[in-house]
């Protein structure tokens, strides 16, 4: 796995994201306690030099000038943290070495000011320190000055972002070591998709997507796909038994007209019409298969969704019925049929009424004499269950989903004529109309029943 | 009967017209829609074989025309696909019937000898009468001589499909449509039971079989020569 493809992957990018936007809250973060502590710091000077200043300027007050200067000329040779300047109203320095002529090239007589001081540290290291004074007019016409370095709140904030830059670097190094392996890990279980889905691809129909051990929306989606894996398997057996299904269905009748035209030549001439009969007969089963095959497609396609109408299960159900109740009781066989009131759906008539005829079809065709066929309609809450149902020999369980393919016949059935579609067909008339189609054990016999969820009127 | 047949297949057409000169029957062949047109238009057919998909107009479009001019010369449509929605167009566009190739030539046979003979508008009988066998369609009663017989509703519609087709051939195809409106075919011998229920009710006992099974073409009901 190349290293590059790590950083181009989504877990990365988001934890980039995520890291910038943490990086530039934090930076906010960091100026606004910088300023703020900053500015204490900057208040507490403030207040200190006020303070100095009012002392000395009580001291001016009740002793004169001289006496201020001499103070001044005490506290500037001491170890004290303030520098002073007395000057005449003249602007002749009495006192203190801080002159504001000097520093910020302009007289100050009263207010605050902040200036750099070059060289004022004897040992020259720190070449420019920030000073903060106060100057303020005495009543004689001298100004005092009282400063102090700046450098005390200065450090506060320094000390504030040093910290931050220090919490910061470590929030990145983490940020990013964790986007990484983040990344790497997603990027696996991508990796592992990837070549589950290639080896499927490559025909290996049996293969599924890892889910990985976390449940999360990776597995959800590997989960999904596999589900469109399984019905994209079942429809290719489907497929794969459907043409095996043709070939042998076909092959049989079409070898038997082409044995039977074979003959021709060599039979009789009272035999050659039964020979020519025996083998249309042959390849009209063909042509039915082939038709069945079409209606089923066609009815899959949906097309006739165009034509739907509100129908009546009850009417067709009873037109049904009574069509095949002859046929049924020369077999000895009983077809009843009960239904509740008002059991309609919206739907195609003509396909419903082939439905429910392929369903009663099958129900005779596989079933022995003195069996009872029975179609019932219900209404259930918010919809309605339509079921035809015999007492038969029944579908053995591992089948029963089974009989709605195509081509699905039983294997007691394969002496009995029928093309295999019938059941398709009812399953696909089914579909069309959204019912849902399922075979049950009848205890004994079969039940096919329909279910509607939504009930229409 | 002269039969126009429209199609532009022309091995189908020529197996056609080979089939109906061998009955006797006249025909003219046409190759392409407006051809057709012009054929039919210009009259003197007891029945059109149109066959749905044509080169330059289609048999709806034809049949259509017809109509709108006042031809009401019976039509039958030969469709590709069984699609209801083909046979219903062709019903509404103003076709008679119609046949999903392919066909066995007696099917159509059958069907094209009851077109050729359907009665035109007006004059609907109120009784239809078979040697001794009369049925009342308004009274919906069926007497065979004297004697009065009792017959179930589908019964009924079968019988008088016989009788309206009185001598000519009504396959189980068209018995399905006509009295069933099955328009598929259910393996179960639905129109064979009903016809031995009918030939029991109707004939048993009689010296005159009227109901006759045509093996490999349907039932027809007449009085035997």
């Amino acid at each position: 796995m190349p290293r590059f493809r790590l950083v181009r992957t989504g877990s990365f990018r988001l934890a980039v994201a995520y890291l910038g936007l943490f990086t530039l809250s934090a930076l906010i973060l960091g100026a606004v306690i910088f300023v703020a502590v900053r500015r204490e710091a900057m208040g507490d000077i403030d207040e200190r030099i006020r303070e100095e200043t009012f002392s000395l300027t009580r001291e001016f007050a009740e002793h004169g000038r001289d006496r201020l200067a001499a103070i001044i000329g005490d506290r500037n040779a001491g170890a004290g943290a303030f520098a002073y300047g007395l000057t005449d109203p003249s602007g002749v320095r009495l006192a203190g070495d801080l002159n504001l002529q000097e520093a910020i090239g302009a007289p100050l007589t009263s207010g605050w000011a902040s200036f750099s001081e070059p060289d004022r540290d004897e040992l020259g290291e720190r070449a420019r320190d920030i000073i903060r004074a106060l100057a303020t007019r005495l009543s004689d016409g001298s100004t005092l000055i009282v400063g102090d370095e700046w450098d005390s709140g200065d450090r506060a904030g320094r000390q504030v972002l040093a910290a931050f830059a220090w919490a910061l670097a470590g929030t990145l190094a983490f940020g990013v070591a964790g986007g990484f392996m983040l990344s790497l890990h997603a990027l696996r279980r991508i990796d592992a998709i990837s070549a589950a889905a290639r080896a499927i691809v490559a025909g290996d129909w049996r293969r599924r997507l890892p889910l990985g051990r976390a449940d999360d929306e990776l597995a959800d989606l590997a989960r999904t796909f596999n589900g469109l894996f399984d019905r994209i398997e079942q429809l290719l057996l489907a497929n794969k038994h459907a043409g095996e299904a043709i070939a042998h269905d076909l092959r049989k009748p079409l070898a038997g007209a082409l044995r039977r035209l074979d003959s021709l030549d060599r039979a009789r001439a009272d035999e050659r019409e039964g020979i020519v009969a025996a083998a249309k007969a042959d390849i009209h089963g063909v042509l039915d298969t082939f038709n069945a095959l079409l209606r089923i497609s066609q009815i899959e396609a949906g097309a006739r969704r165009a034509s739907f109408r509100p129908v009546s299960i009850a009417a067709v159900a009873r037109d049904v019925v009574e069509a095949f109740a002859p046929a049924a009781e020369d077999e000895r066989k009983v077809i009843t049929s009960v239904f509740d009131d008002d059991f309609d759906l919206v739907g195609d008539r003509e396909l419903l009424t082939q439905m429910l005829a392929n369903c009663i079809d099958n129900a005779l065709r596989h079933t022995p004499p003195g069996t009872q066929i029975r179609i019932e309609g219900r209404r259930r809450d918010g919809g309605g269950a339509l079921s035809v149902a015999d007492d038969g020999p029944g579908v053995p369980a591992a089948e029963r989903e089974r009989i709605f393919q195509r081509f699905h016949r039983l294997d007691t059935a394969r002496g009995t004529p029928g093309t295999g579609l019938g059941l398709s067909l009812v399953a696909a008339v089914a579909e069309l109309h959204g019912l849902n189609i399922r075979a049950f054990d009848n205890r004994p016999g079969l039940r096919i029943e329909f279910t509607m969820s939504k009930s229409y009127s | 009967m002269k039969v126009l047949i429209v199609e532009d297949d022309s091995e189908a057409a020529a197996s056609l017209a080979s089939g109906l000169a061998e009955r006797g029957h006249e025909f003219s062949v046409c190759a392409t829609g407006p051809d057709g047109l012009a054929a039919a238009l210009a009259g003197g057919f007891d029945v059109l074989v149109l066959d749905r998909m044509l080169p330059g107009l289609d048999g709806l479009a034809i049949v259509k025309t017809l109509r709108n001019r006042g031809v009401t010369t019976p039509a039958l449509f030969l469709t590709n696909i069984s699609g209801i929605d083909d046979r219903v167009d062709g019903l509404e566009a103003g076709g008679d019937d119609y046949l999903v190739k392919p066909f066995a030539f007696v099917e159509l046979m059958a069907r094209l000898n009851v077109l050729a003979r359907r009665p035109r508008a007006g004059g609907e009988p109120t009784e239809l009468v078979v040697a001794d066998l009369e049925m009342n369609l308004i009274r919906r009663t069926v007497k065979r001589g004297n004697t009065l017989i009792d017959l179930q509703p589908r019964e009924f519609q079968l019988l008088e499909c016989l009788m309206r087709a009185e001598g000519r051939v009504l396959t189980r195809t068209m018995l399905l449509e006509q009295v069933w409106s099955f328009h598929f075919d259910p393996h179960t011998n639905i129109v064979e039971t009903h016809i031995s229920r009918l030939r029991s009710k109707v004939d048993r006992g009689q010296p005159m079989q009227l109901i006759q099974t045509l093996r490999g073409a349907g039932y027809s009901l007449r009085a035997p020569v």
